[in-house]
């Protein structure tokens, strides 16, 4: 056998082994799961959220909403925060520098008046130029500053919060009116403790949206759309409940995300200098805790929080998963002395190995593998029997791994309406292993060379705030779920 | 009572608006028993349009109600002619201080807070109804 | 080799088939249920709203199923009203299957049936049947099901529980929003119990005891959270400054006064809000200086309080080149 044909044919049984212990770790993942939603939908029952809200002993949060560019969208978005279902928040929107009448719009809606704000100054951030609030809601506030991206404007909101419990929330984002008494549930219960909370992002698109909720469920018309939703059930939600379980969430959506004030003043806020400052962030608490020897938990509740729009444009989505990769590379890169460290926990032992393997390193072997051992059987180097055995493990265990994705999703979170709609999502779902979820690698491993390139410039334009194209109709949500 | 009516009316009209079914029912159970009539509305924007098209003599609106809050609501019953002097209940599970405060600024006559007495809100209905 | 994989791949197959097959069942039963529940609550729900107000409300007709319909819409009810209803809705769940069975469940084996029974027995409004067995769920070996106990004898208004959630409460038994909220349903009827508790060895003890002092307690009680102004403990100091405020009226202004001199800069911040809330002016001088020249929290406590107590004395400091942040911001709230 040729060297060529023996580099083939390790590739290909290094490829095999990975398909097997990703279908094994996602399996996993998905038993895990399972019984966390199933204890979750039983818990229901003993623990509603009326009593919640009518509680002094609730926290009150700041809602922070950084905006760039919003001027069509603001108005509806701050409205809906306004009217979210809690005892006591405030709601502090940070115009980022728009160019366009964001600002503007917020002022005549809301009756802004200028006050001057004290802002701590705990968490630099780039200067803040004027601060209003609303004759109307005394609990609204406008900071207007200039343009530092989102991480910027974030600490900036955090900067001028009032209270212990910080939310960062997106623009586009459409929220469940109970979303911040769901989050909070876990700060009730366990006050010292949590420093972090996320939840279910789901996906928008297809969906009836009135004054910024929603009202009626639909799935998306868009294939590209489509493929996503199985993507969200099987790797977010599975994996983030699985992570939970071992209180190593790494992700939480920028979309929609609860934060102790104290905790990210303390590591120093949101990072200006990644695209993934969302987990990055994460990251760094799960970092700070550990290394300070406390106990913490951060934690994932598996309930609808927010809804936001995803691409339908291969283009876009591109640069979506490239962003994305990127980031994952840079916070696993910033912060290696965590993996395989037991100081780190559960952490470094599990998570982000996890990750390094199969998120980021896992796109390789996704988009190379299949190729190397089609060529490999195809020029007689494995056998019939291996190829069968590989096509098992790397299409048809994760078919079945998706398919139960969408049954747990089915039945413990939030149901589709009728018989058309399942069949849509179980069709879906065993198509997603035959193209999109390639598809995608292709797109991460795109990031992943962007990364190593030391390409910044999508950084840059990125971290300005996306302008919105002309067809779409609703603005374009910058985060990962 | 109404000027605007065209035909006078024998029993009192109340709109009751809440998204919540269960209390919306109650509700309009305990009042009717009293010798109202009652109009149904699940949300704002609802008790909006039955707010103008009937004009009731009183009505008694939830705060957290989807499309249009009850706050926003009461604001534009205020500044509709035919509404204006409309008496309005606030019955609502906000009861912070603020929340109260709100709800007067924006117009209402009285607030009430959930959990409640559907006794105490019969008895407020009557006395504002009965000394107009 | 090759058979073995032949018949790995026919196991998955029927493996994908039986998990299709599971989906739809799954999805049909489950949206059959809730329309079925959804009727039942229909034809149900007049029923219960005769029962709750007193009305009549004919229950011997209803089948199994719109017993337990029932007995949930009226637990919902129990939530959202006060007054008569609660005698009325314990008057049917006296004799009712629910009640009986919700007892039978706090012996259950998994955790969550005892929790949920001990959750539902709370909307029940039949305290003399379930305080007792609540109180031992108390101490049950789960915290979901401990939680749901203190909630619920909460609900129940349940006097002499104020004691064993306390205790719950001190050593972590029982999360402290939801013992705290128990003991507020509590009411009046716990201040006894709580005035003892501020002395606990325990600053925690006293700190929630203090807390919740101010959430139900009135004037009476402003000397227990006045004297603990001056507790070892600053989680202490700063709860009984909280509670002052809330109680609204001090006849020891000079206490809060010197609380604004306090270590620590969260015990100046609550201090200085409450003198707001009295309004004290004899506290005005100190309160501009800390509005001025203090850490965050204090200063614009202190800017605040200012605001309340004399508002053309804030707009006239506020004016001065050295006002500082807070002081700048209160004037301008002012004249919003």
């Amino acid at each position: 056998m040729s060297a060529a044909e023996t580099v083939l044919r390790i590739a290909s049984w290094i490829s095999f082994f990975y398909f097997v212990i990703l279908s094994l770790v996602y399996l996993t993942f998905t038993i895990v799961a399972w019984k966390r939603l199933a204890a979750h939908r039983r818990a229901r029952q003993y623990s509603p959220l009326d009593e919640l809200f009518a509680s002094p002993f609730t926290p009150p949060v700041s809602v922070i909403l950084p905006a760039y560019n919003e001027s069509t969208g603001i108005v509806s978005s701050v409205t809906s925060l306004l009217d979210l279902r809690y005892p006591r928040n405030e709601v502090i929107v940070v115009n980022d520098g728009s160019t366009d009448a964001t600002l503007e719009a917020l002022r005549d809606a809301f009756d802004l008046r200028p006050v001057r704000e004290a802002l701590r100054t705990r968490i630099p951030t780039a200067p803040v130029r004027a601060t209003y609030v609303s004759r109307r809601h005394p609990n609204l506030w406008v900071l207007d500053k200039e343009n530092g991206g989102k991480s910027d404007a974030l600490n900036a909101g955090i900067n001028a919060s009032t209270y212990a419990y910080v939310c960062a929330v997106d623009a586009d984002a459409v929220l469940e009116e109970d979303a911040l008494l769901l989050v909070v549930k876990p700060v009730v219960d366990d006050p010292e403790l949590v420093a972090a909370v996320g939840g279910i992002v789901r996906i928008a698109n297809g969906c009836r949206i009135e004054a910024g909720r929603l009202v009626k469920f639909g799935l998306p018309r868009s294939n590209l759309a489509r493929f996503q939703v199985i993507e969200y059930f099987r790797a977010f939600l599975i994996g983030r409940l699985a992570f939970d379980s071992i209180n190593s969430v790494l992700i939480i959506s920028g979309a929609f995300g609860l934060f102790s004030r104290e905790h990210v003043e303390a590591v120093g806020g949101y990072a200006r200098d990644t695209v993934g400052e969302d987990i990055e962030l994460v990251t760094r608490l799960h970092r700070y805790l550990r290394d300070r020897g406390e106990a913490y938990r951060i934690k994932f509740v598996p309930d609808p929080v927010c809804w936001t729009e995803v691409p339908e444009q291969l283009a876009m989505l591109s640069r979506q998963r490239r962003r994305w990769q990127r980031g994952l590379g840079e916070t696993l890169w910033r912060h290696r002395r965590m993996i395989l460290n037991p100081r780190a926990g559960s952490v470094g032992m599990v998570t982000m190995p996890y990750f390094l393997l199969f998120e980021f390193f896992g796109a390789i072997v996704q988009l190379i593998g299949i190729p190397v051992v089609v060529l490999a059987w195809a020029i007689g180097v494995l056998s019939a029997s291996f190829f069968l055995a590989f096509l098992v493990v790397s299409v048809l265990l994760s078919m079945l791994l998706s398919l139960a994705a969408v049954l747990l999703e089915e039945y413990a979170v939030r149901r589709h309406e009728g018989p058309r709609e399942i069949a849509l999502v179980v069709v879906y779902g065993l198509l997603e292993s035959f193209g999109y979820r390639q598809l995608v690698a292709y797109f991460a491993f795109r990031g992943f060379i962007d990364l190593v390139r030391g390409r910044h410039d999508w950084g840059e334009m990125e971290r300005r705030g996306l302008e919105r194209s002309a067809e779409a109709p609703l603005p374009r949500q910058v985060s990962s779920p | 009572m109404n000027d605007a009516q065209a035909v006078p009316r024998e029993q009192p009209v109340i709109l009751a608006a809440d998204d919540d079914e269960d209390i919306l029912a109650l509700v309009a159970f305990r009042l009717e028993r009293s010798g109202y009539t009652v109009l149904q509305a699940r949300d704002g924007q609802e008790a909006f349009e039955l707010a103008r098209s009937e004009k009731p003599d009183l009505a008694v609106l939830d705060v957290m109600m989807p499309k249009l809050d009850g706050f926003e609501l009461t604001r534009r019953l205020r500044a509709e002619e035919a509404t204006s002097r409309m008496p309005i209940i606030l019955l609502t599970a906000r009861a912070q201080d603020t929340d109260v405060a709100q709800g007067f600024d924006a117009g209402a006559d009285d607030y009430l807070r959930k959990p409640f007495s559907p006794q105490e809100l019969r008895t407020r209905v009557q006395a504002i109804l009965g000394r107009r | 080799m090759a058979e073995a994989l032949v018949l790995l791949t026919e196991v998955f197959l029927v493996a994908v088939g039986l998990l299709l097959v599971t989906l739809v069942w799954r999805r049909v039963a489950l949206g059959r249920g809730e329309r079925r529940v959804r009727e039942a609550e229909r034809r149900v729900r007049p029923v219960a709203i005769a029962l709750v107000e007193g009305e009549g409300g004919e229950t011997t007709g209803l089948s199994a199923r719109e017993q337990a319909v029932l007995a949930d819409v009226l637990g919902r009810y129990a939530r959202k009203l006060t007054g008569d209803a609660d005698a009325r809705i314990g008057a049917y769940f006296h004799d009712a299957h629910a009640l009986r069975s919700a007892l039978r469940e706090l012996h259950a084996r998994r955790m969550w049936r005892r929790a949920t029974a001990a959750y539902r027995l709370g909307d029940m409004c039949c305290p003399d049947e379930a305080t007792q067995p609540l109180l031992a769920a108390l101490d049950d070996s789960r915290r979901e099901v401990r939680a749901a106990a203190a909630r619920s004898l909460g609900r129940l208004r349940v006097v002499s529980a104020a004691l064993p959630i306390v205790e719950a409460l001190v050593q972590r038994r029982v999360p402290n929003g939801i013992a705290g909220q128990a003991l507020l349903e509590l009411g009046t009827d716990a201040r006894p119990e709580l005035g003892r508790i501020a002395g606990h060895e325990d600053p925690s003890v006293r700190a929630t005891a203090i807390t919740l002092l101010g959430l139900v307690g009135d004037s009476g009680d402003s000397h227990i959270a006045g004297a603990a102004l001056r507790d070892p403990s600053a989680d202490v100091r700063r709860a009984a400054a909280e509670a002052l405020g809330r109680i609204g009226t001090f006849s020891d202004e000079g206490a809060l006064r010197a609380a604004l001199d306090d270590r620590m800069h969260f015990v100046r911040a609550e201090a200085a809000a409450t003198l707001g809330v009295i309004d004290a002016p004899e506290a005005l001088p100190r309160l501009v200086e800390i509005a001025r020249t203090d850490r965050f929290r204090p200063a614009r406590a202190a800017a605040r309080a200012v605001a309340r107590i004399d508002p053309k004395l804030l707009t006239s400091v506020a004016a001065a080149p050295d006002a500082g942040p807070h002081l700048h911001e209160a004037a301008d709230l002012l004249a919003v």
